[in-house]
Parts: structure tokens; sequence; C-alpha cells
């Protein structure tokens, strides 16, 4: 049974906002199917553009065997500031989980998939909308 | 930081209450409500003995303070969860919670209030490093500058037994530098302020309401005995809210009659 230190958001994340006790529900259900120990969520600072929670969970993870935020766009917005986070995991033989897409990191050809989805999340404000 | 002219509309006691929150960042009075407590204890004690297998002939004036015996920290969370779920769903707690802190909430937040929906249990093991909570301010992750803890302790708590907290003068200096202090892991942050942190002395009987905006926290429990302790948020209910929402997260219950009119006044039609 693999321990995963929770991560969640007090602020918007790319417009979103969930509340607190939604996203540590999405996190024990997720862990609770996949069949690892839940660890009390660290949660990222309100202040805008703060990683410090991440930063502060990513240095912390000596008894733990990941990392499970709610959800993939709550990493950094800069995909250089992302790659450094995937890289810290990896090189600690860590996982990060993202609970709400299912997802996870725990080897670098996992890297390129969630890319793949930042990227297209970041770029379809600017498609064409249409309204019904 | 200086209480203004309209304090003199204040009775003296409120008065002083509130320079001792201001200087302090928390005050620790008795609780004026005793029979309240007495029941919240009551009840703690049959869900915990509902809970755990415990012989008959443990002492109920004992059972807090070295359930350590009876319980190991893996069990513990389960444990803590079950009566976090059993207390808040039984008529009367959040009542007399508040009624243990009402005439100190009255004059340091309002008389109109938003209570937290859920009461929280803290239960620390001696030397069990499974329950700590690092170093934070709670308007650091979502929580408005408008709330106030009260923290309730149904053993004495002293040294690491109980809680610290970072006063108001210091913070200052940890806000123009937090950068710096924080560093890159929650125990940085702590070795940086640890030297003007403030370690909170209070016994049963008493009630604590604090700043939630200080810094604070906890620290590996080194004495002997198990620390109980409940914590729960309130601010005035027309003060603005963060990510602790309305509903969600905050409860209105004082509503008071201008309010429930001013709410629904639509000026008459033309």
């Amino acid at each position: 049974m693999k321990k995963l230190r929770g991560y969640i958001f007090s602020r918007y994340f790319l417009g979103e906002r969930i509340p607190q006790y939604v996203q540590n529900l999405v996190l024990r259900d997720y862990c609770d199917k996949k069949k690892h120990e839940y660890l009390l969520s660290a949660t990222e600072y309100t202040m805008g553009n703060s990683f410090l929670a991440l930063q502060q969970t990513l240095n912390d993870m000596k008894n733990i065997d990941g990392i499970v935020a709610y959800s993939l766009f709550q990493m950094p917005e800069l995909q250089i500031d992302r790659i450094k986070v995937y890289t810290k995991i990896l090189k600690s033989n860590k996982e990060l989980h993202f609970a709400v897409e299912g997802l996870k990191i725990s080897e670098k050809s996992d890297i390129d998939r969630i890319e793949n989805i930042w990227l297209i999340k970041q770029t379809l404000p600017k498609c064409y909308q249409y309204s019904e | 930081m200086t209480i203004n002219r309209q304090d003199n509309f204040s009775t003296i006691e409120d008065i002083e209450i509130g320079k001792a929150f201001l200087e302090q960042g928390y005050i620790i009075r008795p609780i004026k409500n005793i029979k309240d407590l007495d029941w919240i204890r009551n009840l703690f004690i049959k869900l915990v003995r509902k809970n755990l297998t415990i012989k008959d002939e443990v002492n109920d004036g004992n059972l807090f303070d070295l359930i350590h015996y009876e319980i190991n920290p893996s069990q513990l969370n389960n444990f803590r969860l079950s009566i976090i779920k059993e207390m808040n769903a039984t008529d009367g707690f959040r009542y007399r919670y508040y009624q243990v802190a009402k005439s100190y909430l009255e004059a340091l937040v309002g008389n109109e209030l938003a209570m937290q929906s859920r009461v929280n249990l803290s239960i620390q093991l001696p030397n069990d490093a499974s329950s700590l909570l690092a170093t934070h301010a709670d308007t650091w992750s979502g929580d408005s500058p408008f709330e106030v803890v009260v923290w309730l302790p149904l053993v004495d708590c002293y040294k690491t037994k109980a809680m610290y907290l970072l006063p108001p003068d210091k913070n200052l200096n940890l806000n123009k530098n937090f950068k710096q202090m924080s560093g890159n892991n929650s125990e940085y942050l702590f070795k940086s302020i640890e030297s003007d942190i403030k370690w909170i002395d209070i016994n049963y009987g008493e009630v604590m309401v604090f700043n939630q905006a200080l810094p604070h926290g906890n620290r590996i429990n080194q004495e002997n005995e198990t620390r109980w302790s409940m914590n729960c948020r309130f601010k005035g209910l027309f003060t603005p809210y963060n990510d602790k929402k309305i509903g969600e997260f905050f409860e209105p219950i004082t509503i008071k009659p201008a309010s429930v009119l001013g709410m629904s006044y639509q000026h008459p039609k033309l």
C-alpha cells in the first residue's frame, strides 16, 4: 500500500474553484479505490501564484511514496516550472497522482501524456468558441 | 495596537478582552457556562466508551489523559473521525460549544455570527508524529482574516501537549520576510520562528479564542499525557468570506431580526 500525501488548493485554478472538503473527498475516494493510504492534505497557500506548499511537500517526501493532487491543473501554469516538479518526483523515485483525471506520473514517459493535456487546456481558450 | 475612542461604548471587561486579544493574539478565560462544558465532556466519555473497548474500572477522570494506553497511533485517525462524526451529529453539541465561548465571542467578534459547520477534534498521543500540524496560518489556506478560532481543551494542556502561536509583533517580521523565513520545507519555517513562538498553557475549564491569521501549530507531544482539544471557527455573519464559504463551511447561528428584515426588504412598487 503506497502512502500518498494529499495536495489541494485554497484558491481558483484555471478559473475553477472546488471546496476544500470536496477536494479531500475526491482524494480519499481515489486512494480507497487504488488501495493507497491517503495522508492528510497539504493545502496550497491562497496567495496568488504561490506553490510554496507544493515545494514544501516535495521536500518532505522522505517517509511517503508520493503526492496525490486533486487535479493536474493545480500544477504551475508555466511548463518549465511543471517540468521541475515532475523531475523532482521522478528523481526521488516517487509518484505524482492526479485524482480527478485518474492519471499519474511514475515514469518519464508519463510526462508527455500529462503535458499534452496541459497544453491543450491552455490552448482551448484561444480557439473558436460557439454558442448554441 | 491601540483601542480607539469608540470602545468607550463597551464594558470594561470587553475592552480588557479586546486589548489582550490584539496584543497577544489570543485570550484564555474561564468558561462561564460550566454546565455546557460538563455536558460536552460527558458526551465525549460516552462516545469514547462506545468506540473503544475500555474496562469499566478505568476512571472517567483519567480517561482522556491516559487514552494512549487504550489506543495506538495506527488506530487513532479512524477513532478520531468516528468521534468527530458522532459529536457533530449530536443534538445540542454545537449550541453548547458556542455557549462556552459566547460572552468572549460577543466581545471580540460580535453577536450576529456564523459558526463553522463541523467542530474539529485533535487527539495528540505522547510521542506520536502522525497527527502533527506544521506551522501555518489559516488565512494562508483560504480562511478569512475576519475569523477567530475557539479552542476548547478536554484536558489540561501545557508545554508540547499544547499548541504554539506566533505573537502579533513577531508576525510582522515574518510577514515582511516571508520568502526567506519560510524556506523550502515546513520544518524550515518552524526553525525560523522557534525562538519567538508562545506555547499555550490552558486548563480544562478554560477556553481560548485566538487569531487564526497568526502562524500556529503543534510539535510531537513529549509529555506523558494525551492532548484532547476541539477547535471551531466563528466570524461576523456579514464580514467578508474567503474560500471557506457560507453554506458549505459556515452556518449562520444568530441572525438578528433587523437583518432578517433587511435581507428581504423591497421598496414599494411604483
